[in-house]
């Protein structure tokens, strides 16, 4: 009889995924963007190895030209959307608002449909292309679905000021996973409309205290009152730390394979932790690496000649300073998402993984392979509308 | 089936039937990897058939997959394994493609091919239809917006915004130029000119009537009817709505762009250069367009329209090809088309007037404080004269 718990371990480290993480930026920028097809799916095979139900690795086996393809599909069809459609909005906005912030939100509002259309077709193709054990995930078709819940639900939010977040976090999962297969077995979200709301409620206690110190110092205008905001912006923090950690168990833990069930017991300290260290880090990275690049200005400065300095040699270097100025911005912008990924990304994930735990899956021999979810475009629309996910 | 001289070692097998992994044995053979089932079964694995799965973040782990079969999966822990199959298989590098590049290049060729006509064509003719019934108080504010843009980017110090030069005496010579020129009836808004404290040799037109110029060009100017030529190729520009256009037409082709190259930090250079070329290339009739409109306007002032191509010809020799301001014009052909164009424009037997007399000319070219009290003189950024930018 197979254990009947499997325990998620976790092998990613922080050096490899930096230096992966640097590699393919580097090539990215140096091919003008083309690159990143093969940057994204490298690094997924990178996090997806990493994690290991049963000592197994995942496998993500999504191919590059796959994905350049799905893009290249994409462009033809969005290229038509966007430019058409934004020039009739800013010509709109400008005739009938004469003002330009319409354009922009209008733009961004004609494209929302489209952008959860992505998701949820990104998310489909992604799990099409994970397998452990060589089993295939799936998802089922259902994109537009997603895509007008997605718009209810998210009016619903902004109506609310926020505060039904919980519920329209529960009721989109609900929609993803119970459309979510591992091989033959499709996944159950359970849970019902109140799951989630315990989950916010330090971020609920941290808005009400600051509300409640706002309207003191609005009615009695005692300075005394600012003090509050030092207990609840801290706490504001915490509370959001406490939600996503207290939310990924709640919704987990209400997640079904058939027999099989998940526990997670993820910590809302570590969570700050990992932000706190990583934060930390890299502004000591970054400060260090200014230091340097200050220093090796001013010794270049330092054995000029200024007495008999030429003008055309200032021409020059004034010239030479700009692609090297480029450069440079370039790299920092590399430095920091290679960092971000070692010192943050990959610890987070890190965290869930090791305390998660599969449990009831003395019946997973069961479960056979599932067909292959041909995909014509990929995650193309995520990735032309930039809205796939981070990695 | 456990050969003497062979070591068998175990390993875990996936393969893509259930969710179970197989533990098996495996053994190195010279001419291939043979992988022993707990049925007593074989499964033969040519060297050179073998491939490693890239990227693993467990580094103690070899995953090993087999051409030609997708799923199956040999998940193999053992160190000294590892080394002899890095020895025997040559190939466990190599990529097998499923998808097939012919298609690539035929999608690529599709992406290409609609993005032209989109920026090329179709939005160019939208851009002229919308940019002919956008109303004029549409026309302002988008010209609003894109003048306070400027005047940020410009501005090197970062504080705000290039200064506007409001010398009294020198805006009100600027105001009498136009006057004289008088082009009030081809108009269908009023004509708005600024002068930027900046050293810059430019001026352009901006949407809604805006005429922005550079303390550079006035000071760069040697006579006031130089300083006209330019004014009137710029309200020009505004009588065709020149930037109106532009500017639709770079929102709507900028989008496109960005959809193209991604956000990601190569994707911006790639979208800016591609943005500037497409932006040098299209403005060619318009601009001939606007030098008739001031041969035109100049005439009726009485002013010699040869100012306009004197005034082009003394910068390209004053400062060569180098110099960013001409470069654009000694590159494209229509620079000596532009000067003759002028030149013929001039009626021989004509006694043409000056625009402004001598102490209003002085007044406009102090119009920023004068040159002793300019605030930066450093070289000319490369700019293109007499476009808007975007």
């Amino acid at each position: 009889m197979p254990p009947s718990t499997l325990k998620i371990s976790y092998a990613g480290e922080k050096g490899p995924v930096f230096w992966l993480a640097l590699r393919t930026g580097i090539l990215t920028v140096l091919t003008l963007g083309f690159y990143r097809f093969w940057a994204k799916t490298r690094l997924r095979r990178y996090y997806w190895s990493a994690i290991r139900p049963g000592g197994a690795p995942l496998e993500y086996v999504g191919d590059p030209l796959e994905k350049l393809l799905g893009f290249l599909v994409a462009v033809v069809f969005m290229a038509f959307y966007i430019g058409v459609v934004n020039l009739i909005l800013m010509y709109f906005s400008f005739a009938l608002l004469n003002a330009n912030f319409a354009a922009y939100g209008l733009s961004f509002l004609g494209l929302t449909p489209i952008i959860f259309f992505a998701q949820y077709r990104a998310r489909r193709y992604i799990l099409a292309r994970t397998r452990w054990r060589g089993i295939r995930f799936g998802l089922e078709p259902g994109a537009w679905g997603y895509s007008w819940r997605s718009m209810v639900h998210w009016i619903a939010t902004l109506c609310t000021a926020g505060l039904t977040w919980p519920l329209t976090t529960l009721w989109l999962e609900k929609y993803r996973v119970s459309r979510t297969f591992y091989g033959d077995r499709r996944f159950v979200q359970g849970g019902s409309k109140g799951l989630l709301f315990g989950a916010m409620r330090h971020v609920y206690y941290a808005l009400g205290l600051s509300a409640a110190a706002t309207v003191m110092l609005a009615l009695y205008e005692n300075p005394a009152w600012v003090l509050v905001y030092l207990l609840s912006g801290p706490w504001l923090i915490y509370g959001w730390a406490y939600w996503r950690a207290e939310s990924f168990k709640r919704m987990t833990e209400a997640k079904q394979l058939g027999d099989m069930q998940f526990t997670a017991k993820p910590r809302p300290w570590r969570i700050i932790g990992i932000y706190a260290l990583g934060g930390l880090m890299m502004n000591i990275v970054l400060s260090g690496v200014f230091l340097v690049a200050f220093m090796a200005l001013g010794l270049a400065v330092g054995t000029t000649d200024l007495e008999n300095i030429n003008l055309d040699d200032m021409d020059m270097a004034a010239t030479a300073l700009v692609p090297v100025g480029v450069l440079i911005y370039f790299l920092f912008i590399i430095l920091t998402r290679a960092m971000t990924h070692a010192w943050i990304t990959l610890p987070l994930a890190q965290h869930f993984a090791e305390v998660t735990e599969v449990v009831n899956t003395q019946n997973i021999a069961q479960i056979v392979q599932r067909d292959r979810d041909e995909f014509a475009e990929a995650e193309g629309f995520a990735e032309a509308l930039d809205v796939g996910a981070a990695i | 089936m456990t050969g003497q001289d062979v070591n068998w070692v175990f390993a875990d097998l996936a393969r893509g039937e259930r969710a179970h992994l197989t533990r098996v044995q495996i053994a190195c053979y010279p001419e291939a990897l043979i992988i022993g089932m707990p049925d007593g079964a074989q499964i033969t694995w040519g060297w050179n058939t073998l491939r490693r799965v890239r990227d693993q973040a467990d580094r103690r782990l070899m995953v090993l997959s087999h051409q030609g079969d997708p799923l199956t999966r040999l998940y193999l822990a053992d160190q000294e394994m590892q080394k002899v199959v890095t020895r025997n298989a040559k190939s466990l590098g190599k990529r097998d493609h499923a998808t097939p590049l012919s298609k690539v290049l035929l999608w690529a060729g599709g992406a290409v091919a609609s993005v032209a006509v989109i920026i090329f064509l179709l939005v160019p003719l939208m851009a002229t239809q919308l940019a002919e019934i956008l109303p004029p108080e549409g026309e302002k504010a988008l010209g609003d917006t894109t003048f306070e843009q400027i005047r940020v980017a410009l501005d090197e110090t970062g504080l705000g915004g290039v200064r506007i030069c409001e010398d009294p005496a020198g805006t009100d010579a600027m105001q009498a130029m136009y006057t004289r020129l008088n082009p009030d009836a081809d108009l269908p808004y009023e004509v708005k000119i600024h002068i930027l404290d900046h050293p810059m040799v430019n001026a352009f037109a901006l949407p809604g009537g805006r005429l922005v110029f550079f303390r550079g060009l006035l000071e760069e100017a040697e006579n006031p009817d130089e300083v006209a030529a330019v004014l009137a190729h710029e309200i020009g520009h505004v009588v065709y709505r020149d930037p109106t256009r532009d500017a639709l037409r770079s929102a709507g082709s900028l989008g496109v762009l960005g959809l193209l190259f991604g956000d990601f930090a190569g994707g911006t250079v790639a979208l800016f250069i591609a943005n500037q070329l497409i932006n040098a290339s299209y403005s060619q009739a318009a601009e001939a367009r606007a030098d008739d409109y001031a041969h035109d306007l100049l005439a009726q002032a009485n002013i010699s329209p040869e100012a306009l191509g004197t005034f082009f010809e003394r910068l390209h020799e004053e400062h060569g090809d180098a110099e960013g301001i001409v470069a654009h014009f000694a590159s494209h052909p229509q620079m000596t088309d532009r000067i003759s164009a002028a030149q013929d424009a001039v009626d021989p037997t004509r006694d043409y007037d000056t625009i402004l007399d001598a102490q209003s000319w002085r007044d406009l070219q102090t119009v920023c404080g004068g040159r002793e009290t300019s605030s930066s003189d450093g070289p000319a950024p490369s700019k293109k004269p007499w476009q808007k930018p975007d």
